[in-house]
């Protein structure tokens, strides 16, 4: 397969001003020149072939969009190279843009006082979309989703999930090679969430589009990606397929627990209870989970101690969730 | 064709327009309220004049200047400031960036719309109304021709000063005052709030050097000349090429640079 993204060695700094607190700072901040610099990403690498779903992830403040803005060609690398479809994206930011789609969670591209139909005649025409592809991505459209009553809608009197339904159509409209995702499932209920999952999973099949993703929502990684590539601070932690991530953390099992009575408070219990045993605790609304390392305290002696003082309705084991995976690699790495 | 994206653009400002009824509304009630202030300020000032001509315009000369140069400025006015710093602002720059055509452009041709439906229904009403009340003040002539001429650089001409003023947003970061004093300066120096008639002759010659002639009293003078020489207009015409060329080849150069220094935000 050939490669659409090339990345060698990029690294991007910016130059921030040290801000000084309080009144009196900020009037001498005003004149100041004592500036920092940030590493915004730190020499990162990676190459990415035509037709992958890439799940890009990090905590907030990661540099995952600096390193999409890059891509994209909107900010130009302070060292290394960086090339999309053979282009320098910040080179030939206008051509670059010709093969790409981007959306961008809380950001609609979308004109905002049409409805949707309009918005993407428009984008026909700017893209300069032969009238047969169009159609052909219409009609593709509306086997894949309920659209029809969507396009005569202005977008400022649509739902969000409406909306982010709206902007990922958009963006794929003229076919791009790439699509850029950031966050695309934020603030969304689970019925859109998996809607826009499906959209998303049947247009990189069908036109195999590169996808490339940000997301804190594990769920979206679950059900899109192959591989991840994960970043924090601006240095590069991982980039291989989840289960090979999984795998780094194979003596982790998830013990789940669901038992009588109101379950924040027992959770809240057990989080004492077990203090000793190493172990970290959440709660959703039907179970509780423990995850448990094997080399340090054994299951049964977990579920014994529990079983002691609580009653238990009902319990399951599972291997480790790509939720507590990335969580576990955020605060404290990959050894 | 290369020219019909552009023109989808205008379209899409036509109709996005269209679904602001009220604005419209507002604005045209505004502008009456402005003109009002107007009337009776002129008045007030040949009143205490106590010659009917001042400045070699008479009082109807200068109402007529100012009420066209008020429809002339509702059509001109593209708040390109706003809408850059707004972008900015917001990071929806971004997206704007990633439309494959050249920023200015997008933001040039998206606003475009905007012009016809303000021409046809401000500045054109108004000519008429006017050419109307003051039954033949206005010559109607090959002096049109000129005008429509004047009109389209002066509105390149203004494009580029406030593309200009939109891009030192990238580093301000606010917007306001920035908007504020381009908006000072360029009403009071183009001759929109007065008509440069009127002004010291060391400002009227330091107005000369100045672009924003170009944008106002230019287009207007033209139109209100009654006996158009050639040679003058020509003239006119050829400083406005000037000031034309000049500002949009700054304006790029200033983006190019600028460009390469953003930050944009949530990044």
């Amino acid at each position: 397969m050939s490669k659409i993204i090339e990345i060698k060695n990029i690294s991007k700094e910016f130059k921030v001003l040290n801000r000084r607190e309080g009144l009196k700072g900020s009037i001498r901040d005003l004149f100041s020149r004592d500036y920092k610099i940030v590493k915004a990403v730190d020499n990162i690498s990676m190459s990415i072939p035509q037709g992958e779903i890439v799940g890009y992830l990090g905590p907030n403040g990661a540099g995952k969009s600096t390193t999409i803005k890059m891509m994209t060609g909107v900010l130009e690398p302070t060292s290394g190279e960086i090339l999309v479809n053979g282009n320098v994206p910040y080179k030939d930011r206008t051509k670059n843009a010709q093969e790409i789609g981007v959306v961008f969670g809380q950001r609609s591209q979308l004109w905002w006082a049409l409805p949707l139909i309009e918005s993407f005649r428009l984008l026909k025409d700017i893209y300069q979309i032969p009238d047969d592809n169009y159609n052909n991505m219409i009609s593709l459209y509306k086997s894949l989703v309920d659209i029809e009553d969507l396009l005569h809608k202005p977008v400022r009197q649509m739902s969000l999930g409406q909306r982010t339904l709206s902007d990922i159509l958009a963006a794929f409209l003229h076919n791009p090679k790439i699509v850029f995702l950031d966050e695309p499932t934020i603030g969304l209920d689970v019925s859109m969430k998996s809607k826009i999952r499906t959209l998303i999973h049947a247009l990189n099949k069908e036109k195999n589009t590169t996808v490339i993703l940000t997301t804190h929502d594990m769920g979206d990684v679950d059900a899109l990606c192959q591989r991840i590539v994960i970043i924090d601070k601006g240095k590069m932690l991982y980039d291989n397929d989840i289960e090979h991530l999984k795998g780094f953390f194979g003596s982790y099992r998830t013990l789940k627990v669901r038992p009588a009575g109101d379950i924040g408070k027992q959770a809240e219990e057990l989080e004492k209870e077990l203090k000793n045993l190493s172990v970290s605790i959440t709660a959703d609304e039907e179970w509780i989970s423990i995850l448990v390392n094997e080399e340090k305290s054994k299951v049964m002696e977990v579920l014994g101690t529990i079983q002691k003082t609580h009653d238990i309705r009902d319990m399951k084991l599972e291997e480790i969730s790509t939720e507590e995976v990335i969580k576990k690699i955020y605060e404290e790495g990959v050894e | 064709m290369k020219l019909k994206k552009y023109l989808a653009l205008t379209r899409a400002g036509i109709l996005e327009s269209f679904q602001y009824r009220m604005a419209m509304l507002v604005m045209v009630a505004g502008n009456l309220l402005y003109l009002t202030v107007v009337y009776f300020f002129w008045k007030a000032v040949y009143a205490s004049a106590g010659t009917s001509v001042v400045n070699g315009m008479t009082f109807s000369d200068t109402l007529i200047y100012l009420v066209l140069a008020t429809a002339l400025f509702n059509f001109m006015e593209m708040y390109t400031v706003w809408e850059i710093g707004r972008n900015i602002q917001s990071g929806k720059i971004v997206l704007d960036l990633l439309k494959p055509m050249r920023f200015r452009s997008f933001l040039f041709w998206s606003y475009s719309g905007t012009f016809v439906t303000q021409f046809f229904f401000t500045f054109l009403p108004t000519f008429i109304i006017v050419c109307i009340v003051t039954n033949g003040a206005v010559p109607l002539g090959i002096n049109l021709l000129y005008f429509a001429v004047s009109v389209v650089m002066a509105v390149i001409i203004n494009y580029a000063i406030d593309f200009m003023t939109g891009t030192i947003c990238l580093y301000t970061e606010s917007i306001w005052g920035i908007n504020i004093m381009k908006q000072v300066i360029v009403l009071l120096l183009s001759g929109a709030n007065i008509p440069i008639a009127f002004f010291p002759d060391t400002m009227k010659t330091i107005v000369g050097y100045l672009p924003f002639k170009s944008i106002y009293n230019t287009p207007l003078t033209i139109l209100l000349e009654k006996n158009p020489d050639i040679t003058v207009v020509a003239e006119a015409l050829g400083i406005q090429l000037f000031w034309c060329i000049a500002l949009l080849i700054l304006s790029s150069l200033f983006w190019k640079i600028s460009l390469k220094k953003i930050t944009v935000n949530g990044g």
